[in-house]
């Protein structure tokens, strides 16, 4: 298992490296700079800014040296925010995505696979058809649909969550966080569903009913393990979503989290501040594909040797 | 009293009836056999009187004493956990994945409400089914064991709670032939050593003749003819029976005249082929060593071997669907490309027919177009129309009618599938064809048809056969040489009756023994 740990390490600064420099070299090809503003600034500022930042040496150098500061941790200085080093953004945002985005996926997970469940159980009845339903409906739906339906029902009309921004408490939490959850949820409440249904189909099922096994013995013990495979594959995936999609999240409910900083961001043409930010998305994203791995060798031993 | 009795059993699945009548007993200490073509309802017969099917009974079930005629489901619970064990076909996927087999052995011993058990003690039940390294083994999880290891595991299970009874569904169907007799040995001992009665299905005639003590003969969910084992197979009463136990190879049977042989066909020399390890893991796996083989005009050679000798692999690199890594193949003293390499032309000389004939159909297409696909490819030349009338002959050829033309494979039966799949592969006028384990997945009638179609084309086409399997006494019916391969190599080759007459190497004794 620690082998399996430290080659995907070692696969991950390659795949790192690769992912950074698309990003360099495809938002230098989108047109526009940092500096244009509404009013075009006078030639020498421009140049003399372009200087200071270096933008005015070849583009793979500017490149080499991006990548060479960034191994020794240096995320380089904001464009826009001129106060600031990307790695102080970073470290005032990530704190806020990763809560949003871990609570999001627990709460998923507990629902969706509660939800599968007893469907699985019930496979056929009303609570099945209800619950597939009811996972269909979360799937559709968007976060920018589901965020405000929320605050207007919850915050503005019953006025018990508060609307916006990171107030005392944690009651600030609940809403983008379920927000985020409802459509994973959905998602992982129908591949639970799906694999308990293949799962209890199979033999060692049987061989554990021959046993006399209570029914919830036989399902939690024997069944639930293998049928949380495909939950695991779409965890990571998941977790990027989660963590991208909470831009929107995090717009509806006014939180400073990192999807506000990537997209204004990207709209300045903020070089640097985009490519810490999508260096730290790959990165976590590469960490969540590592932990479903892992996961996967737990749910099912047979993929350990794979 | 008996330990076990069913009394006019009758089973329903979704009101449709599929075993009706069925009386038995099993006695403390003795095993009852159930044989019968797949589909009798041996299987059902077996399990659903224990809830193990959705199938619905009604007649008498009385265990160990106690009616479990209308038992609820607890009831029914109770008469699994304490009085009965069950071993089924499938070791592969019998036992749970994610478990070791420590703790699947556990749960199995406290299942009748006994305490925890010791380490030491559960390393002794292993020991007591013939497992090594039981320590070991403890701490495994079952994919890491071998299919006859895990079917001694599987014993094991069923008989930790000490049960009165033992269900046993085709226990050594999905077993290596060497292992079977093994496995049905390790039953007789547990039986004799616990006064456990048995309930075995079965279709392995001459296993069941050698350990059961009565026989119930089943076809279409009817009960044909029951009686004492060895008198029942000596001299059967009933038609159906008797065409049972003849569809069954045999090596006692005389042995078939074989059609004559012309010019060398195909020759291979020294071939070897070697995978990568899968995974991670580094090294290869040589899975066909130095094989030198020959095969002439009419003649049919059977490769014979355990599983993973590799007789399948070389199979599928004659037949130009498989890697080769080194050596030679020659038809007809010119030497024959790998896979990728190979013409049109020269893959129409060679065609495959596989072991499980459903699953190597597409379920998508329709029956003619399964058969003349082979033409498509092979005889570009031909019309829609002129490949459709050599599908209808091919047909007449298998003894199919014309009206499977237009079905799918999924409503054929085991027997009719293999017979569109080597239709398949005739069509396109192939000179030899290789036949991997092509009778295994089908029981003793249909097997024995299949077998009967082949020696007919033999004889009227003067195809030539390579026969991949691991059962002597149905290569016997149909081939004139024998090839044994173990670990990737040949071991023994010669004349079909010369190798059953005095086999040299102890694998070909342990093939032998078990057909």
């Amino acid at each position: 298992m620690l082998a399996l740990i430290i080659r995907r390490l070692m696969t991950a600064i390659p795949t790192l490296l690769l992912i950074i420099l698309a990003s360099f070299f495809l938002m230098r090809l989108a047109p526009g700079g940092p500096f244009d503003g509404e009013r075009p600034l006078d030639p020498e500022t421009q140049a003399a800014l372009q200087q200071t930042y270096g933008l005015d040496k070849p583009l793979w150098e500017q490149a080499w040296l991006y990548v060479s500061r960034l191994a020794q941790g240096d995320f380089g200085p904001s464009l826009v925010y001129r106060d600031f080093t990307v790695s102080e953004l970073v470290a005032q945002g990530l704190p806020i995505s990763l809560t949003l985005g871990g609570l999001a996926i627990l709460l998923a997970l507990v629902i969706g696979v509660t939800a599968g469940l007893c469907a699985a159980v019930q496979a056929g009845k009303m609570v099945d058809k209800s619950i597939m339903m009811l996972a269909t409906v979360a799937t559709a739906l968007p976060t920018f649909v589901t965020g405000p339906a929320l605050a207007l029902f919850f915050g503005l009309w019953m006025g018990i969550l508060p609307v916006s921004g990171t107030g005392n408490g944690l009651s600030w939490l609940v809403m983008p966080v379920v927000a985020l959850a409802l459509p994973v949820a959905g998602a992982i409440a129908k591949l639970t569903r799906a694999g308990l249904a293949t799962v209890l189909q199979q033999d060692h099922i049987r061989t554990a009913r021959a046993r006399g096994l209570p029914e919830t013995k036989i399902l939690f013990k024997h069944g639930l393990r293998p049928a949380l495979v495909p939950v695991a594959s779409y965890l990571g995936p998941a977790a990027a979503g989660l963590l991208t999609g909470a831009v929107v999240v995090e717009t509806v409910f006014g939180l400073p989290g990192l999807g506000r900083y990537f997209v204004q961001g990207a709209l300045n043409r903020d070089y640097p501040l985009v490519l810490g930010v999508v260096t730290l998305y790959a990165g976590l994203i590469i960490l969540f594909n590592l932990f479903a791995d892992l996961i996967y060798g737990w749910l099912d031993p047979r993929m350990r040797e794979g | 009293m008996s330990l076990y009795s069913l009394r006019n059993l009758s089973i329903d699945i979704a009101g449709k009836p599929l075993v009706e009548n069925v009386s038995l007993d099993v006695e403390p200490g003795k095993c009852t056999a159930i044989i019968g073509a797949s589909g009798s309802g041996k299987s059902l017969t077996c399990l659903t009187p224990f809830g193990l099917t959705p199938g619905v009974t009604s007649g008498e079930i009385i265990l160990d004493g106690v009616n479990l005629t209308r038992a609820d489901r607890y009831q029914m619970r109770q008469a699994r956990s304490q009085h009965t064990g069950f071993v089924f076909q499938q070791p592969m996927t019998a036992l749970t994945p994610h478990l070791s087999v420590g703790s699947q052995l556990q749960e199995a011993a406290r299942q009748a409400g006994a305490s925890r058990l010791s380490r030491h003690e559960l390393a002794q039940m292993l020991a007591r089914v013939g497992l090594s390294r039981t320590d070991e083994r403890l701490d495994q999880f079952p994919h890491r064991l071998s299919g006859g290891e895990r079917q001694r595991v599987m014993i094991a299970a069923a008989i930790a709670h000490q049960p009165k009874l033992l269900v046993a569904d085709e226990p050594t169907s999905a077993l290596d032939a060497s292992l079977r007799a093994e496995i049905m040995d390790l039953l007789d001992e547990l039986r004799a050593e616990r006064n456990l009665g048995l309930l075995l299905v079965s279709h392995d005639l001459a296993s069941v003749a050698r350990h059961a003590d009565q026989l119930v003969v089943m076809e279409k969910g009817r009960v044909v003819e029951t009686g004492p084992a060895a008198s029942l197979i000596a001299k059967p009463r009933e038609d159906y029976t008797k065409r049972l136990i003849a569809a069954i190879p045999r090596l006692e049977e005389a042995a078939p005249t074989l059609p004559a042989v012309g010019d060398m066909l195909l020759t291979t020399r020294d071939v070897c082929i070697v995978f990568p390890r899968p995974g991670w893991r580094r090294g290869n796996i040589r899975a066909v060593s130095d094989v030198s083989i020959e095969v002439r005009e009419g003649e049919a050679l059977a490769i014979v071997g355990g599983s993973g000798s590799g007789k399948s692999t070389l199979g599928r690199a004659i037949a130009g669907i498989g890697a080769m890594t080194s050596g030679e193949i020659r038809w007809r003293n010119e030497i024959l490309p790998g896979r990728r390499k190979r013409t049109r032309e020269k893959y129409g000389h060679i065609q495959p027919v596989f072991q499980d004939p459903i699953a190597s159909l597409n379920p998508q297409w329709k029956v003619i177009d399964i058969i003349a696909e082979p033409l498509r490819n092979l005889r570009p030349e031909f019309s829609k129309a002129e490949r459709a009338r050599k599908a209808k002959a091919v047909l007449q050829e298998v003894d199919l009618s014309e009206d499977m033309l237009g079905r799918s494979p999924t409503s054929l039966s085991g027997g009719q599938a293999q017979r569109i799949a080597i239709a398949r592969a005739i069509i396109a006028k192939p000179e030899l064809l290789v036949l991997d384990e092509a009778t295994s997945a089908l029981d003793a009638l249909v097997g024995a048809e299949i077998l009967r179609l082949l020696s007919r084309l033999q004889r009227e086409n003067r195809l030539s056969l390579i026969f991949i399997t691991h059962d002597i006494a149905s290569a016997r019916r149909v081939c004139h040489r024998i090839a044994v391969l173990e670990e990737g190599r040949i071991v023994e080759t010669g004349a079909m009756e010369d190798v059953i007459a005095s086999p040299q190497q102890e694998i070909t004794q342990k093939l032998i023994a078990a057909s």
